[in-house]
């Protein structure tokens, strides 16, 4: 507001108002007490009950006539020549199913011609692809995902979703939407009740241009995913036999194998997302931050601190010398914590007993098993020299330290691959594995300090927290190439360097600090690496390059977690 | 593999939600939760499309959900996303709920309506008596219904006894306006939606049709007759992606475009003779083209001589139906009038009016603009009259039984006529209703130092939050679409009805209610007594319009419409059969409103642009709708949150790539626009679909007008949104 209307001109207090005529006054009442009587004209004409849908003759060539027969499913098709993007489907499935204040199970993006073609534009509209291979459904560790054995249509299980939001890092295509209101994701069902009924979904009886519609695509085809998602990609003939490029503009569909065919208009392979450049940090997941960090901290320092199996007499040396104890206890609070804060991430956190379920394609649940193998372990070892002798004590303690390194790295293994079965780039096995495994490592060394200061301890943990950082800078200094072309990498250097440079900063600075006072006192090394480590496990989360349809242009609303 | 039900759970309250059953009225399937026990309709009241939404109702009569109507004969089912979500603004928090009066200390408080209207009266009394009918003015809307316009105007002259008022329609349509009423000699937009679909050529003028009218695109994408579309538009717009031809016109280069398309259809003998006839001022108007040869326009219109010949046989074909349709890309200019009656002209020379398919069309903005143009009393007499014309002014006065002095001789003064006068002094005191000029009138940063010299700024609204109503000393909380009921008039002339089937929060009114309250509280109750509810109204109104072009005497009341689809005007009682045909057009028998008949073909030489990018402010800044979601200013559609996913979440600059790595602008970052009258700091999005050096920024955004050129077309006075030279620079 501009300063000017600070001095507003006020009413002259000197004027005296006459007051309003009595009838006014009554006019007054009359008037809201007409305003508040609602007598809202109800449609008179043509209103019978239990006839056909109205729009039933406009989409009734848009679905298929007969159900999906055997080896077949349903899917979306998709005419980018019609789409013009005026995003009346986005606003039907949010209307017509009900749902929450801002949720729609669709969204339009566009794409530019890029490099080879500027000036070519085209505007996509993107629901749940129903893969053939969902890795939402994969992800899930409770079995809250169905794909319908006659429609091939991926169900979400409302009732049966644990919240741990999985799903979503799993889905290429960044279709579940985590409701925090409801502790639970909700995605696109095809409108399967609708479908049932012979009806449109809603997206396609609200397309003005009907450039959505249903069809019947073969299930379980053997044949390559050409013939499906990118059916209209233009790929220019290959006379030099050069690999085919894959546009930025979309998810590659080998993942999961989407069922959405787009046709009408060939895309142009240099094509980019319009928001492919909008830099939005993901969402930092802090309890998992905490619960990663915390539990490989845990393990790491277990595991430094553990005199070496198998030297019994290490064991014994728990009990004479206090240090090692204390730091056995402090693993396993450290450890505890990070198991509590994992529980802080789920919606549903009461439904999570069922993560058995998933055991046979979700690494989820293998962590979740794992964690639980291992949890007993530190706690174990931490209170056992604490306890009066009883029979067995020794051989107990000693084959607990012997299963904390291999359950520990099994664990810890569990954390890399749920990251690594995304298939996003900044995740990718060697990266997540240096990075857990390297915290785990580095509090090894700290551990091992605390246990037994020496300068080749300190040597090892310097290099261990140092070497840790190598790759992490190395994506970072990506972003000063300012003609570098758009890779997932150069997103999350943009991101580290931009947007998160203060948590990158700290997270550096703190690293440094860290190893100078680890050779004062290592104990206060403790909580400035853990901090470190808090930090570079938010910016895994935050920079990492989730892929997704194409978006909209312009300035983007913050991702919340 | 089916597991047990306490392993899988498939029911429970979450999965419940989302069940669906029967909504019968014709809906299919609903969610449960949200089953209607009856359902009513209502026309839409964002724009002039005009589509019906069929609004499902609980048993208390309450709207709970809506869809789009199938059996009008405008959307035939369909809605963009702003219609889908008509109701999010009614149920936002932001409502206005309360009059609210500014203290002593500058604060505005809360106040009944007895002290609102008493403070209402006081003042524009005060106002009255010592400055004269000519010292205050209203700024009202094309959004509220025509009962409400009317009412508005014919209380603010012939019941205050004030003169000047205008309307946000000076923003949007006022070109299109004139330039018929000069062509045809009455404001009369000729085409049926249907032309849409019968058409062989489409030309789209200066129109994001695909985004700014969606429901309008469908009927263009129905079309049997796989017709030629051709885009004229400085931008590659969503419309122009679908184009068989587009011309990226350079900005404002559209008149000698025209003249030079006239040039050679005339040079080409390509005219409809039958058609020639029926016009005055061919010989002048050939003589005048003669030199616009499209070599000499390559230049000004950056169109190739080839490209533009060839433009000239596809719009001349004989035996082709062209309709041509123009938005604000032709209004919104310095040169709008002439440039839209170019088109008119091109229509005219070809014959391509008056048939199916046909047309020089404009596409109008606002739900009600139509409305306003026949009935807000502010440009023209109620009901489609002069106000200069004795013989209108008696026929008005009597058929609304007002007194004939009450019923000035002179028009107002045009919209930024009226801000010069206040800026000067000479206006004291505005009203304004439904609408936000402190955030979308041309340099607006003027009207923060013209509010200084304001005495009393009454604001009307839903919102006590938009930029205007913060600014007011009176701020009156008025009902919304939704709580009221009246008519619009869409694009292509046809009324439709609204209905009431929400309450209005706390104490606010609908408009027409505060328009009644006003005349009882000024003492002029009397000469209203016949304005009780707007069906009354509206018959009154429609009695006025007896033997006008707009002639609707043949309408009963709103049941009649409804019953109708919608009925488009004229439709004249004593001629017209009723029920009237679904999709009529105007001037088939060729006879226009001017007196003999003929219609007039009107040019003038092209002007240079009002402010041509020069060294220091080397771009040229265009403005638009940004996408489908936004309307306007945003005060409605930036409170669904449904609407605002669908947009970006604030400003942004579109740069050509080429221009951005030249001054170092990368995707995203921050760049400030500096024009001579303000500057604002966006975000730069890099779009190869603006052409070098040009800059598009979406306008709904308050900072967008503090660049703007203040220039207006001399006959319609709109304001020329759409071309001023800026510079940008990395923050």
């Amino acid at each position: 507001m501009p300063a000017t209307l600070q001095r507003l001109p006020s009413i002259p207090a000197s004027k005296a108002r006459s007051a309003p005529a009595e009838e006014v006054r009554t006019l007054i009442d009359e008037l809201l007490a007409e305003q508040k009587s609602l007598q809202t004209p109800v449609a008179r004409f043509s209103e019978v009950h239990d006839r056909e849908p109205d729009l039933a003759p406009h989409y009734r060539t848009l679905i298929p006539l007969t159900r999906p027969g055997a080896g077949e499913q349903y899917a979306f098709e998709v005419s980018l020549d019609r789409c013009t993007g005026c995003k009346a489907c986005v606003s039907a499935c949010h209307s017509l199913n009900g749902l929450d204040e801002d949720e729609s199970w669709r969204d339009v993006g566009t794409i530019h011609g890029g490099r080879d073609t500027p000036g070519w534009q085209q505007t996509i509209t993107t629901a749940c692809h129903h893969c053939e291979d969902p890795g939402c459904m994969n992800g899930c560790p409770v079995g809250a995902y169905e794909k319908d054995a006659d429609t091939g249509i991926v169900r979400h299980l409302d009732d049966q979703c644990i919240g741990c939001s999985y799903c979503i890092l799993k889905c290429p295509y960044d279709v579940p939407k985590y409701s925090k209101k409801r502790g639970i994701v909700r995605k696109c069902d095809m409108c399967h009740q609708r479908l049932a009924e012979g009806e449109a979904p809603a997206c396609v009886q609200a397309c003005p241009t009907e450039a959505i519609r249903i069809i019947k695509v073969p299930a379980r085809a053997t044949v390559t995913t050409d013939k499906l998602f990118q059916s209209t990609i233009h790929d220019k003939p290959s006379t030099t036999g050069a690999k085919r490029r894959w546009p930025e503009a979309i998810p590659n569909p080998s993942t999961t194998r989407p069922t959405t065919r787009y046709i009408g208009r060939e895309i142009p392979t240099s094509a980019v997302a319009a928001d492919r450049d909008t830099l939005v940090p993901q969402p930092a997941h802090w309890p998992l931050v905490l619960m990663l960090t915390l539990t490989q901290a845990g393990i790491g320092l277990l595991l430094g601190a553990l005199p070496g199996p198998p030297v019994p007499s290490g064991l014994r040396s728990f009990s004479e010398v206090g240090r090692p104890a204390g730091i056995l206890a402090f693993a396993a609070l450290l450890f505890s914590l990070g198991m509590a804060a994992s529980v802080l991430h789920l919606g549903q956190p009461l439904k999570a007993w069922r993560f058995f379920l998933g055991l046979r394609t979700s690494w989820l649940s293998r962590e979740i098993l794992a964690f639980s193998l291992f949890a007993p372990i530190p706690l174990l070892l931490a209170t056992l020299p604490f306890l009066p002798n009883f029979p067995f004590n020794s051989s107990l303690a000693l084959g607990t330290s012997y299963l904390a390194l291999p359950l520990g790295l099994v664990a810890v293994f569990t954390s890399v691959m749920i990251y690594h079965d995304t298939r996003r780039t900044s995740w990718r096995f060697p990266r997540t594995a240096a990075r857990f495994f390297g915290s785990v490592l580095s509090f090894a060394a700290l551990g091992h300090l605390i246990a037994a200061p020496s300068r080749a301890g300190l040597i090892l943990l310097a290099t261990a927290v140092i070497v840790k950082m190598i790759p992490e800078a190395r994506i970072a200094r990506l972003a000063r190439d300012r003609n570098a072309g758009w890779s997932p990498d150069l997103h999350s250097s943009k991101l580290q360097r931009g947007p998160l440079s203060r948590a990158w900063n700290g997270r550096v600075m703190l690293t440094l600090v860290a190893v100078a006072i680890a050779a004062i006192q290592p104990w206060l090394a403790l909580p400035l690496l853990l901090s470190a480590e808090l930090l570079e496990r938010q910016l895994f989360f935050q920079t990492v390059h989730a892929p997704k349809m194409p978006g909209h242009a312009g300035p983007a609303r913050p991702n919340h977690s | 593999m089916m597991t047990p039900d306490f392993l899988r759970q498939r029911r429970g309250p979450l999965t419940r939600d989302l069940v669906q059953t029967p909504g019968h009225f014709g809906l299919g399937q609903v969610p449960a939760r949200l089953k209607p026990a009856s359902t009513t309709t209502s026309i839409c009241g964002y724009c002039a499309t005009g589509c019906q939404l069929k609004v499902h109702l609980d048993e208390d009569g309450r709207a709970i959900n809506l869809s789009p109507a199938t059996h009008y004969p405008v959307n035939l089912g369909m809605a963009c996303p702003k219609g889908w979500q008509s109701l999010d603004p009614l149920d936002s928090p932001d409502r206005g709920t309360v009059p609210l009066l500014r203290d002593p200390s500058g604060t505005l408080q809360p106040v009944d309506w007895a002290t609102a209207i008493g403070t209402f009266v006081d003042r524009f009394r005060d106002i009255h008596r010592r400055h004269g009918r000519d010292a205050a003015a209203f700024l009202s809307t094309g959004q509220i219904p025509l009962e409400e316009m009317a009412f508005l105007g014919c209380l603010w002259k012939s019941g205050m006894g004030f003169l000047h008022g205008d309307a946000n329609t000076r923003q949007c349509m006022a070109t299109a306006a004139t330039a018929y009423k000069q062509s045809f000699g009455f404001d009369a937009p000729p085409y049926t939606y249907a032309d849409f679909e019968e058409s062989d050529v489409i030309v789209l003028v200066g129109s994001n049709l695909c985004i700014a009218h969606p429901i309008l695109w469908q009927r263009v994408a129905r079309n049997p007759r796989d017709p030629r579309i051709i885009v004229i538009d400085p931008r590659a717009t969503e419309t122009a992606q679908s184009a068989t031809l587009h011309l990226p016109l350079k900005p404002k280069g559209d008149l000698p475009l025209y003249y030079a398309l006239a040039h050679c259809i005339l040079r080409d003998g390509r005219i409809d003779p039958a058609s020639v006839a029926r016009c005055d001022g061919f010989d002048d108007f050939a003589e005048f083209v003669r030199g616009f040869t499209p070599e000499s326009v390559e230049t000004s219109t950056g169109i190739p001589a080839a490209t533009i010949e060839n433009l000239a046989r596809v719009v001349s074909e004989p035996g082709k139906r062209v309709s041509w349709w123009w938005t604000m890309g032709v209004n919104q200019s310095h040169e709008g009038v002439r440039t839209a009656q170019a088109i008119i002209n091109l229509c005219l020379l070809t014959g391509n009016i008056g048939k199916p398919g046909t047309g020089p069309n404009s596409i109008t903005g606002q739900c009600n603009a139509m409305g306003s143009r026949l009935f807000s009393n502010t440009t023209s007499l109620v009901g489609g009259h002069d106000f200069a014309d004795p013989s209108h002014r008696r026929k008005v006065a009597e058929t609304l039984d007002l007194p004939l002095q009450s019923i000035p001789s002179e028009p107002s003064l045009a919209y930024d006529q009226i801000l010069e006068a206040a800026g000067r002094g000479e206006i004291k005191a505005l009203w304004i209703v439904a609408t936000n000029p402190f955030h979308s009138w041309i340099d607006s940063s003027r009207l923060a130092e013209l509010r200084e010299n304001l005495d009393f700024l009454v604001v009307q609204d839903m919102y006590p939050d938009t930029e205007s109503a913060r600014v007011a000393d009176l701020f009156l909380p008025a009902a919304g679409w939704g709580e009221k009921a009246g008519t619009f008039i869409n694009s292509e002339r046809r009324i439709g009805t609204l209905k009431p089937f929400r309450q209005a929060p706390g104490l606010a009114l609908t408009d027409f209610r505060i328009f009644r309250l006003i005349a009882r509280a000024w003492g002029c109750g009397d000469r209203f007594e016949r304005w009780t509810d707007p069906e009354a109204v509206f018959r009154l109104l429609r009695d006025t319009t007896l033997d006008r072009p707009c002639d609707i005497t043949g309408i009963d009341g709103y049941d009649h419409i409804d019953r109708c689809g919608g009925i488009q005007w004229p439709h004249p009682a004593a001629t017209d059969p009723d029920p009237p045909a679904n999709e009529r057009r105007l001037f088939a028998d060729g006879v226009y409103c001017h007196p003999g008949g003929k219609a007039k073909l009107l040019f003038s030489e092209p002007a240079r642009l009002p402010e041509a990018p020069d060294e220091n402010f080397p771009f040229l800044l265009l403005t638009g709708r940004g996408s489908s979601s936004q309307w306007h200013t945003q005060s409605r559609t930036a409170r669904s949150a449904i609407l605002r996913k669908l947009c970006p979440a604030g400003a942004f600059v579109e740069i050509h790539p080429d221009d951005a790595a030249r001054l170092g602008i990368s995707e995203g970052s921050d760049v400030t626009l500096r024009s001579r009258r303000g500057e604002m700091t966006v975000a730069a999005y890099l779009a190869p679909t603006v052409q070098p050096g040009q800059l598009f920024l979406p306008m709904h955004y308050p900072e967008v007008n503090r660049l703007t050129h203040p220039s207006f077309d001399p006959h319609s006075r709109q304001p020329n949104y759409k071309a001023c030279a800026v510079s940008i620079r990395l923050v």
